[in-house]
């Protein structure tokens, strides 16, 4: 592009631009607090959990960190576009059945999924081997779809986004060589180790971050706050939604791996719309444009359950149980979510982010 | 001398203290119940537990297994398998020497793979998929109830042997493992039944969901002769519009079931149903030919206060059974002992049936299956069948 006469237009003149270009990494810098913080975080969680030493409370972070992942996943594409997408669990579900088709062993494979290529057929991998395959299996299906989804805007996309998820559901429901339809796929090594699930949801949380810093995720959200001033600075919309449907795709696909692994066992209804509307209430609640909500969203939501599960459970008080009501938990989740978002209706973080500074620079 | 008494004492209270642990934790025997309490699977996972708790009741009475007390703990798998995979966990984490995990194979596997990989033994409450057990599961996991293709074999032999049916049709509700494992059943048991001159004449299938099966009535309507008996594999909430829509058109045949359409509470919504059959373990019709069931009937009633609702109630209270006599003879709570003992039964008398457990299959390939049949929309029971050949493994696995 040529700047026209920079002589009578000094705002345009090649030293004020100079003079108000930032510095190569300096976004990088200012915001990088972020992740770290959310890691922290994360680590804080981690090791009071190894303190704790419980088997159950384990597998609750573990469920945690995967839920991170998921929700951090969403985030990447609809935070930065705007787009609702009820679609991307279904990614999850890819996921899941490649850490499955790898990880099983190939005698019980033979038997409960003949269907598979041979040599998947022979292949027994570690479940982090497995994980990155499914990232990456993930991510092209999601550049398939993208390429086809990401022309469309608003209420479309979104209704084209669940009909994917539900073809995908559909297919993995039905194709009982391949993926065992209906019944469970069992056999997936399971992996009780709080560390790999921390160390992916830390890994995914930089992704995210790295991504919204990055030209694109910036051109994303310029084309979600303002779309015709930004496709009229040359933004490529469909393009920038594109890369980030892939990012999420893949860290969906990570996520679906990791879920298989943290249960050991997959069915198609496993990720469908219970886990699609728990991952994008969590994102909605915590905030859909910011980072910090996504995190913290899932870290606030799932010690509210826990704790509802807790008390239906039963607390001794003096002589006796104080125990509510079974099924109330689902209820008073509802009705705190409900009360979250009136009194703030773009989430608990809304677009901010964690940082040091209580001010935000700008 | 003296030197070497105290270095022997301290050596013996080293040893004791070592072992101390092990022993403060063997004042009793705790039973872990990874089960629904709240959710959809809540309607199938708690009269089976509750006639587990019977079982245990009995057992405490007693004066307990092994001399000791056994204690119950419980954690909620809120019919979801995330949940499932924490409550086994979390009954583990509670000294659990036994898990007894879901009806369902689909909802109980996380909890018992959990107990699998501690090295416990997991028992599944009612689940008749072959994979619950040692194939979908590993060694030291069991089923209580019987292999649903066992339901399917048994209602065709015994049909054709007593009741003469000659012309049989199949329709397959394909919705779940359970509907498609009492049809696996009825297709190995079929050929052996040609051989004696029966004869299959269609198979049709349809989805538990579907609002009208009126194609598949049409095709059994254009058959040049109404078969003898239907053997319908489906299970609630689609049997009923599956029933009420094959008797509206006018068909009379024998309707043959597996056991997951037992009980009266649907049966109003076909009125004046007759000539239905369904096998059960026990009768909650009050009419079993063991005076003993009937005992039990009245002490569920008792416990729960209301009889029980269909015979998925049974299976709890022979897990109990069976394992504790394991427990009994292995004259410890040790997996692979107990596992042992009980691989050892071999048509161990329970009062729903003999059970028997091998090291390739921990479930039951054959079981002896009372008869239920319901005319004029009033169930009775009117004979008892064990096929005649358990079925073999590899038909199972198919």
């Amino acid at each position: 592009m040529s700047i026209s006469t920079p002589a009578t237009d000094p705002i345009l003149s090649a030293e004020a631009i100079a003079a108000r270009k930032p510095g190569p990494f300096s976004l990088a810098g200012k915001s990088i607090v972020t992740p770290i913080l959310l890691v922290l975080i994360l680590l804080a969680i981690a090791i009071v959990t190894m303190m704790i030493g419980s088997k159950p409370f384990n597998q609750v972070i573990i469920d945690l960190f995967v839920r991170v992942i998921l929700v951090v996943g969403l985030y990447v594409f609809i935070g930065n576009s705007g787009v609702m997408s009820f679609g991307q669990i279904g990614f999850t579900c890819l996921g899941a059945y490649v850490a499955a088709w790898l990880t099983i062993n190939p005698v019980m494979k033979k038997m409960s999924l003949p269907g598979l290529p041979d040599f998947i057929l022979k292949t027994k991998m570690e479940y982090w081997q497995a994980a990155i395959f499914a990232t990456i299996f993930a991510a092209i299906a999601a550049l398939i779809f993208g390429r086809i989804l990401m022309r469309l805007s608003g209420i479309a996309a979104s209704i084209a986004t669940f009909a994917m998820l539900a073809m995908i559901n559909t297919i993995y429901s039905n194709w009982d060589r391949v993926t065992g339809a209906t019944s469970s796929v069992v056999g997936i090594p399971i992996v009780r180790s709080i560390w790999p699930y921390f160390t992916a949801a830390a890994i995914v949380i930089f992704i995210a971050w790295l991504h919204a810093i990055s030209r694109a995720g910036l051109a994303l959200r310029a084309a979600r706050d303002e779309p015709t001033a930004a496709a009229a600075s040359g933004i490529d919309i469909p393009k920038q939604r594109l890369i980030a449907f892939v990012i999420s795709g893949a860290i969906m696909g990570a996520g679906g791996a990791l879920t298989a692994h943290s249960i050991g066992v997959v069915t198609p209804d496993n990720f469908y719309l219970s886990l699609t509307f728990v991952t994008l209430s969590m994102l909605v609640v915590g905030g859909m444009g910011s980072l910090t909500g996504s995190v913290l969203g899932v870290v606030i939501l799932s010690a509210l359950i826990q704790g509802l599960r807790f008390l239906e459970a039963g607390v001794p008080v003096g002589g006796s149980m104080l125990a509510l009501p079974k099924g109330l938990q689902e209820i008073a989740l509802g009705i705190i979510m409900i009360v979250i978002l009136v009194l703030r209706p773009s989430g608990l973080f809304g677009n901010r982010e964690l940082t040091l500074n209580r001010n935000r620079s700008e | 001398m003296k030197m070497k008494l105290t270095l022997l004492t301290a050596a013996a209270f080293t040893a004791v203290s070592a072992v101390f642990p092990a022993f403060a934790a063997d004042d009793k025997i705790v039973v872990g119940f990874a089960t629904a309490q709240s959710g959809f699977m809540q309607a199938y996972d708690q009269p089976a537990a509750d006639a587990a708790m019977i079982r245990i009741d009995e057992i405490n009475k007693a004066g307990g297994l092994l001399g000791k007390k056994i204690e119950v703990v419980k954690a909620d798998t809120k019919s979801d398998r995330a949940e499932g995979a924490k409550a086994g966990l979390s009954v583990l984490d509670q000294g659990a020497d036994l898990v007894v995990v879901s009806c369902d194979y689909d909802f109980g596997s996380p909890a018992a793979l959990a107990a699998e990989a501690a090295g416990k033994i997991s028992f599944f409450l009612c689940a008749e998929s072959v994979k619950a057990g040692i194939q979908g599961v590993g060694p030291h996991s069991f089923s209580a109830s019987v292999l649903a293709p066992v339901q399917g074999a048994t209602m065709a032999e015994w049909a054709f042997k007593k009741k003469n049916a000659k012309t049989f049709y199949r329709l397959l509700d394909t919705w779940t493992e359970y509907n498609k494992g009492i049809c696996d059943g009825f297709d190995w048991m079929m050929p052996k039944l040609e051989a004696q001159g029966a004869k299959l004449v269609g198979k049709d299938t349809f989805k538990n969901d579907d609002a009208s099966i009126a194609a598949q009535i049409t095709r059994i309507k254009a058959l040049p002769k109404e078969p003898d008996a239907i053997m319908l594999c489906t299970m609630m909430p689609g049997a009923v519009s599956a029933i009420k829509q094959i008797r509206a058109a006018g068909i009379n045949s024998m309707i043959l079931n597996g056991s997951g359409v037992d009980g009266s509470y649907w049966l109003s919504a076909v009125p004046d149903l007759s000539n239905f059959f369904v096998p059960v373990q026990g009768s909650i019709y009050g009419d079993d030919p063991n005076p003993d069931v009937q005992k039990f009937n009245a002490a569920y009633k008792a416990k729960t206060g209301q009889d029980p609702s269909s015979q998925y109630v049974y299976p709890g209270y022979v897990m109990i059974d069976v394992w504790a006599k394991a427990v009994e003879r292995a004259k410890s709570t040790d997996a692979d002992k107990v596992v042992a003992e009980l691989e050892k039964m071999k048509g161990e008398p329970t009062l729903f049936g003999p059970r028997t457990f091998t090291s390739e299959l921990h479930h039951q390939n054959t079981a002896k299956y009372l008869i239920a049949e319901t005319t004029k929309g009033k169930p009775h029971i009117v004979d008892s069948w064990t096929i005649s050949e358990p079925i073999p493994l590899d038909a199972l696995m198919k």
